[in-house]
């Protein structure tokens, strides 16, 4: 940011300098031209970001512009899913200003015509930055990290061999613990809740993957002390994408879900150190969680009553 | 030292690498890793890859694997590599990420699945499974809709009407090149209905020539084995 302040102090004064002896048409000429070429200066040296800041500055913006920068960034989400829960955390924790716009997956609302404009896939999360429609959580994670110049470095490295290792662990979670996790807590426990059955098979098949994952993830990313992933000593999006869908678990029976945690004490300490890393975000924002939970087991306890 | 690329050709994402470092003039040497040999169980390649896949890369002390993540890398790492292969504006690298993180659990999953169990498994020494073939029939059908709907509009050459490939197009026709094992006519009747992805197969195709072809020769070799092989079970029955 402090680019965009010189540069502007130099362009303010240039035209200053000039006022006394040019005239109006040539000074706004000089202005403009002065204000374009720094422009390109920043967009091919600098963040984005930083070049859209600058333009605030840039006289005569038109309607749509200063509306485009006015919008803000909008984020689709159901804190119910676990991607959605990565990106509110990773916006709060990097004091990224957004809105949350409620997507209800148990009331279809991802399904309205509205919202298939915002992500044609009709899944959350989704944002809209300005005119700007991203989907999927892992491209939009690393879009807010190289976008916002609040995001520390530890998030998703510039050094390329880091962040390489980064997109390694977000590209294998994909097939590997989301799936995994994912299946289980949905065909096990999750389900009705949107009124769907439940799948004991299924839920089992999802259970053997993500228990190989949990395993995976302890012998090559948690070894020896780490507190994150890769030994890192600050989380990643990775750690927070990782351990966001770990949360899942809490929807499950509390002991069968002790069972399965019980010997991954690495797993345990890791999800530990990434939930005080993001205090206090990362326990608001779970709390959706917690009354999910209450109502599936109330409605469990009704089914058993009633047989 | 130099890149070394471990890579079996029968995998679409080794492929990809390999077109990739060919395309942009990226000097590297190819480890064959033979996956019908069971070559990515060695104690020698689990050092390389721990998680025993290809295909994986060593660059000095560097190992990577997942292939979305060593084209990024290779990408941003060799100034040799062109923009538009993973552009260095926001958006645009943005929406490709967003491609390819789809890709994983849709036309990945889709195709690879119904190739594999429908037609490769036996090189493997694995039976056929029509039961999960099917599933992912259906997967790869539903995502070969999506991306002709939200990606290839209009007179797009490449996905998000680029005017040229990225790393995206080179992974997902990669991955559909593996029809090339199943059956013609089944591959046919797949196809036929979806033109736009035929053209942008074309499209890369000649926009990666001579590689392509040339990479991809191994399928055509593997082919003919399993064909050899079908006719060998029905003549026996």
């Amino acid at each position: 940011m402090s680019y965009s302040c010189v540069a502007i102090y130099l362009s303010q004064n240039h035209s200053k300098s000039l006022n006394k002896r040019i005239s109006p048409y040539k000074q706004t000429f000089i202005r403009l031209a002065t204000h374009y070429v720094i422009e390109l200066f920043f967009l091919f040296r600098l963040k984005f970001i930083e070049a859209i800041s600058f333009f605030r500055f840039l006289p005569f913006s038109g309607e749509e512009r200063e509306l485009e920068l006015e919008m803000g960034l909008k984020v689709y989400a159901d804190r119910t899913s676990q991607p959605s829960r990565a990106i509110i955390i990773f916006c709060k924790m990097n004091q990224i200003d957004f809105e949350e716009v409620k997507i209800d997956l148990s009331k279809g609302q991802h399904r309205t015509p509205e919202f298939e404009k915002i992500n044609p896939m009709k899944k959350v999360p989704a944002i809209v930055d300005g005119r700007f429609k991203l989907f999927e959580s892992h491209a939009i994670l690393r879009y807010l990290a190289c976008s916002f110049p609040s995001v520390s470095d530890h998030w998703y490295p510039n050094d390329l061999t880091s962040r390489a290792k980064i997109d390694s662990i977000l590209d294998w979670h994909h097939a590997n613990l989301r799936q995994g996790a994912g299946t289980y807590v949905f065909h096990g426990a999750m389900a009705p809740a949107f009124g769907l059955p439940l799948n004991a098979q299924v839920a089992e098949q999802g259970k053997k993957l993500m228990l190989s994952s949990l395993s995976k993830i302890e012998l090559f990313w948690l070894r020896g002390d780490s507190r994150f992933l890769l030994g890192n000593s600050q989380p990643s999006i990775a750690d927070l994408c990782l351990v966001c869908e770990l949360m899942e678990l809490e929807v499950v029976d509390s002991e069968e879900r002790e069972r399965i945690l019980e010997p991954h004490q690495k797993i345990r300490d890791w999800m530990e150190n990434v939930k005080r890393a993001t205090h206090p975000h990362f326990l608001e924002v779970h709390g959706i969680l917690y009354e999910l939970k209450a109502r599936l087991e109330s409605r469990r306890n009704k089914v058993s009553t009633n047989l | 030292m130099g890149l070394k690329v471990y890579a079996d050709r029968t995998s679409q994402p080794s492929r990809t690498i390999i077109i990739f470092c060919k395309m942009n003039q990226i000097d590297f040497e190819e480890v064959k890793i033979d996956l019908s040999k069971g070559q990515h169980r060695t104690p020698e390649f689990e050092k390389i890859n721990p998680m025993k896949k290809v295909p994986a890369i060593v660059d000095g002390r560097f190992k990577l694997f997942e292939s979305h993540a060593i084209l990024r890398y290779l990408a941003c790492s060799f100034p040799s590599v062109s923009d538009h292969w993973y552009p260095n504006d926001l958006t645009s690298r943005a929406k490709i990420d967003s491609i390819l993180d789809w890709h994983h659990a849709n036309l990945r999953q889709g195709a690879g699945t119904y190739v594999f169990h429908g037609a490769m498994a036996p090189a493997f020494g694995l039976p056929l499974n029509a039961q999960v073939a099917e599933q992912g029939k259906k997967l790869m059908l539903s995502s070969l809709s999506k991306i002709e709907l939200f990606w290839l509009r209009g007179d797009s050459r490449f996905l998000l009407g680029n005017s040229q490939p990225s790393i995206a197009d080179l992974s997902l026709v990669c991955e559909l090149m593996e029809l090339e094992v199943v059956d013609s006519e089944e591959r046919e009747r797949i196809l036929e209905p979806h033109q736009k992805i035929r053209d942008w197969m074309e499209n890369v195709k000649r926009a990666t020539h001579p590689h392509f072809l040339e990479v991809h020769g191994i399928l055509y070799e593997l082919k003919a084995r399993l064909e050899s092989r079908r006719n060998k079970v029905s003549t026996n029955l």
